[in-house]
C-alpha cells in the first residue's frame, strides 16, 4: 500500500517527503471525534493511575475498606454526596464522613472503588492484549511468510479457536483454574491472539510478494531480518486498529468474568464485579447508582476505544479522499 | 460442490471432536487436582474413603485416561451427560429444556436485531454523510459500547420494575402496580405462545441491541460496496425505482455475506445470553450454566459448553452450505 502511494504521487513525494504514517497522524489530529476520545482515554489512563489514590487521599476512604455507618439500619448504603451516619449520638469527623457517589452494600466508596476499577481494567486488558498482540504477531508473521503446512496449522487452528463460544470455555477454564489477576490476562489472551494473527497473516503473505521483498532477498538478507524489518512494519497499520477494538473487547471480557464471579477476586475493585454486586442482590433497584455508575464508565471506556478505532480506520485508509 | 460439502462436515466433526477433548481434559481432569474429584463430589462430604474409593471405581476413574475419555465420548454419542452433582438428575433432562428456552431467545433476538439493522444500516449505505447516516452510525458505534451485562438490568429496571412503582423512564405517571412487561419468569411456547413472546420481549430487546448496533455497520458497507458496482448502475440506468435496486439486486448479493454473518454471530450471542437469562430468569443454557458454575457442578457445566459448541458449529456449517446455495458464483469456484 505504502509503495503504491508513493509512486502514484511522486511530485508531492519530492517536494514534501511525507509518509503514510505522518499523513494518517495529521488526519486524525483534524478528526475531532476522535481527539475527544484520545482525549477521553488520556483522562481514563490518568484516572487509572494516579486517580484510585487521590481520591482514596482526599476522602479518607481506602478502596477496600468498609464502613458500617455507610449503611441504614435496613442496609441500604448512603447515597450521592451524603455523609456517615453517626454513631451513639457522636458526630463524626466531617473529614472522611462525605461519600462523593454514596457508599455500596457493604459500605465502601464508590467513588473511589470504580477509579481503581479503572486501574484493574486496563491492567488487565491491556496486558492480555499485550500478550494476545506477541502471540498472534509472531503466529501470523511465520504462517504468511513461511505458508505450506505451517499456514495450515495456523489457520485451523484460529478457525477452530474462532468457531466457539469464547465466554463460555473462557468462564469454564476459569472455574477450574480459580479467580485471580494473572489467570484473568492468560485466559482472556488465550481467547483473543487470533484476531491479531489472522490480520498479520494476511497482510504478510499479500507484501511478501512485492519487489521490495524480493530486492531484500537477493540482496542477501536473511528470513529473519526481512521479517521483522521488512515485514513487520507494514502491518502495523491494520494492526493498530484492531489493537484499539481487541483493548475495548478484553475490557469488556474481564468485566464479564468478573460478573460472573470468576475473574478479578474480591474485595478488589473492578467494574464487573461491581456491577454484579448491584445486580445479583437487586441491590440498584433500590439504589441506582450503584448499577449507573460501573455500568457508565465502562460505557464511556469502550465508547472511547470504539470512537478511536473508528478514527484510527479512517485515518489509515490510503483510499480515504478528505485531506 | 459435493467435495465441498463433504470437506466442510468433516471440518465440523473434528471441531466437534476437539471440544469433547477440551470439555473432558478441562472438567473432568485438571478439575480433579484442583477442586473435589467427582467421586467425592457424588459420595458426599461425609464419605468414608472406602465409599469414596467405591464411587471412583464405578464411574472408572481409576482407568487409564484415554480409556476414560472414550467412556465419555461413548456416552455422550448416546446423549448421555452423565448426572448433576447438585440436582439429582441426569445432566441431559436439565439440557433440553434450556436448549428450548435459548433457542427461543436467541432466535428472536436475530429477527428483532436484523428489523432494526435492515433499513438504518441500508439508509446509511444509499445515502452516505447523510443525517440519516451520521445518526445511524452514532447509534451504532453507541450500542456497539454498552455492555449487555448492564444494559439487561438496566432494561429490567426502568421497563420492567419502576412501572410497578407507577413511574415509567422516572416519571409518576402510571397507577402503582403496573405490570407492564413482566420482570422475571418464562412460559414455554408449547404452554402459550402469546404469554410466551411477551414474556420474552424485554430479553430479545436486551440482547438484539448490541448486535443491532454491529449489523448496521455490517449492512451499511455491503450496500455501499454494491451500490458502487456496475450492475446496480445499470439497473438504475434501465430506469429501475431505489425500492428495487435494494431490495432485488442489493439485497439479493448482500444475502450470502448475511447468513455467514448471522451463523457465526449464533455462538457470539451464547455468550449474551448468560446475562440475559440470570437477569430476566429464563431457564436457559446461560441461567443453567451460570449456577452449574457457582455449585462447580462440573457435569452440567461441560454438558452446557458442549451443547453450546454443537450448536456453533452447525450454526456455522448450515451457513456455509447455504452460502453455497445462495450464492452461485461460489458452486462454480467449488467445481473447478
Amino acid at each position: 500500500m505504502t509503495l503504491e502511494m508513493q509512486v502514484l504521487e511522486p511530485e508531492v513525494a519530492a517536494e514534501h517527503p511525507v509518509g503514510l504514517r505522518t499523513q494518517a497522524f495529521r488526519r486524525l489530529r483534524r478528526d475531532p471525534v476522535s481527539v475527544f476520545a484520545f482525549s477521553v482515554l488520556v483522562f481514563l489512563v490518568m484516572a487509572a493511575i494516579v486517580g484510585g489514590p487521590l481520591a482514596a487521599h482526599l476522602t479518607g476512604h481506602p478502596p477496600n475498606a468498609t464502613y458500617a455507618n455507610a449503611l441504614a439500619s435496613d442496609g441500604q448504603p448512603i447515597g450521592i454526596m451524603q455523609r456517615l451516619y453517626e454513631a451513639n449520638g457522636v458526630t463524626h469527623n466531617p473529614h472522611g464522613s462525605l461519600f462523593i457517589l454514596g457508599a455500596d452494600s457493604l459500605g465502601r466508596d464508590l467513588l473511589v472503588r470504580v477509579l481503581y476499577g479503572a486501574r484493574i481494567s486496563l491492567l488487565v486488558a491491556t496486558g492480555a492484549t499485550a500478550i494476545a498482540l506477541i502471540i498472534g504477531i509472531s503466529l501470523g508473521l511465520l504462517a504468511g511468510y513461511l505458508g505450506g503446512w505451517v499456514d495450515g496449522v495456523v489457520n485451523r487452528l484460529t478457525e477452530t479457536a474462532m468457531a466457539f463460544p469464547n465466554l463460555l470455555l473462557a468462564v469454564g477454564i476459569a472455574v477450574v483454574v480459580g479467580p485471580g489477576i494473572l489467570n484473568v490476562v492468560i485466559i482472556i489472551a488465550l481467547f483473543t491472539w487470533y484476531y491479531p494473527a489472522r490480520i498479520v497473516r494476511s497482510a504478510t503473505a499479500a507484501t511478501k510478494q512485492m519487489t521490495f521483498v524480493a530486492a531484500a532477498r537477493t540482496m542477501g538478507a536473511r528470513p529473519r531480518r526481512i521479517l521483522l524489518v521488512h515485514l513487520l512494519p507494514q502491518v502495523w497499520g491494520p494492526l493498530l486498529v484492531y489493537a484499539t477494538s481487541i483493548i475495548a473487547n478484553n475490557i469488556l471480557f474481564e468485566a464479564s468474568l468478573s460478573y460472573l464471579g470468576v475473574g478479578v477476586p474480591e474485595p478488589t475493585a473492578s467494574w464487573g464485579s461491581m456491577l454484579s454486586d448491584a445486580v445479583t442482590s437487586s441491590m440498584y433497584t433500590v439504589d441506582l447508582p450503584l448499577a449507573l455508575v460501573p455500568g457508565l464508565a465502562l460505557v464511556i471506556t469502550m465508547l472511547s476505544f470504539n470512537l478511536l478505532g473508528d478514527g484510527l480506520r479512517d485515518a489509515l485508509d490510503p483510499k480515504a479522499t478528505r485531506r | 460442490m459435493r467435495r465441498m460439502i463433504l470437506r466442510r462436515l468433516m471440518g465440523a466433526v473434528i471441531q466437534l471432536f476437539v471440544v469433547t477433548i477440551a470439555a473432558w481434559f478441562l472438567f473432568y481432569v485438571i478439575a480433579r487436582f484442583t477442586g473435589a474429584s467427582p467421586a467425592q463430589r457424588i459420595a458426599g462430604k461425609t464419605a468414608s474413603a472406602a465409599q469414596i474409593a467405591l464411587v471412583a471405581k464405578l464411574l472408572g476413574l481409576n482407568k487409564p485416561y484415554w480409556q476414560q475419555y472414550l467412556i465419555f465420548l461413548g456416552h455422550l454419542v448416546h446423549g448421555n451427560f452423565g448426572y448433576s452433582y447438585f440436582q439429582d438428575r441426569a445432566v441431559s433432562s436439565i439440557l433440553w429444556p434450556a436448549t428450548r428456552a435459548t433457542a427461543s431467545l436467541v432466535l428472536g433476538a436475530a429477527v428483532i436485531w436484523l428489523a432494526i439493522a435492515a433499513p438504518i444500516g441500508a439508509y446509511g449505505g444509499l445515502r452516505p454523510r447523510s443525517i440519516g447516516d451520521v445518526v445511524g452510525r452514532g447509534l451504532a458505534i453507541f450500542g456497539m459500547s454498552i455492555p449487555v451485562f448492564w444494559l439487561a438490568p438496566m432494561i429490567s429496571y426502568f421497563f420492567a420494575f419502576q412501572p410497578t412503582q407507577g413511574r415509567i423512564l422516572g416519571l409518576p405517571i402510571l397507577p402503582h402496580g403496573t405490570t407492564l412487561f413482566p420482570i422475571t419468569g418464562y412460559v414455554d411456547f408449547g404452554q402459550n405462545p402469546i404469554e410466551w413472546a411477551y414474556h420474552l420481549i424485554l430479553p430479545w430487546i436486551t440482547l438484539a441491541i448490541g448486535f443491532a448496533a454491529v449489523y448496521i455497520r455490517y449492512i451499511r458497507t455491503l450496500t455501499a460496496e454494491q451500490l458502487s458496482e456496475d450492475y446496480t448502475r445499470t439497473a438504475k440506468a434501465k430506469g429501475a425505482s431505489t425500492r428495487r435496486i435494494l431490495l432485488h439486486h442489493v439485497g439479493r448479493n448482500v444475502a450470502p455475506t448475511m447468513t455467514v454473518l448471522l451463523g457465526a454471530d449464533v455462538a457470539t450471542a451464547l455468550s449474551g445470553v448468560f446475562f440475559v437469562e440470570t437477569v430476566f430468569s429464563i431457564p436457559g443454557l446461560g441461567w443453567t450454566g451460570v449456577y452449574a458454575i457457582e455449585n462447580l457442578d462440573y457435569p452440567v457445566i461441560t454438558g452446557v459448553v458442549i451443547v453450546c459448541a454443537i450448536i456453533a458449529v452447525l450454526a456455522n456449517t448450515i451457513v456455509d452450505l447455504l452460502h453455497g446455495v445462495l450464492d452461485p458464483r461460489l458452486r462454480r469456484v467449488a467445481a473447478r
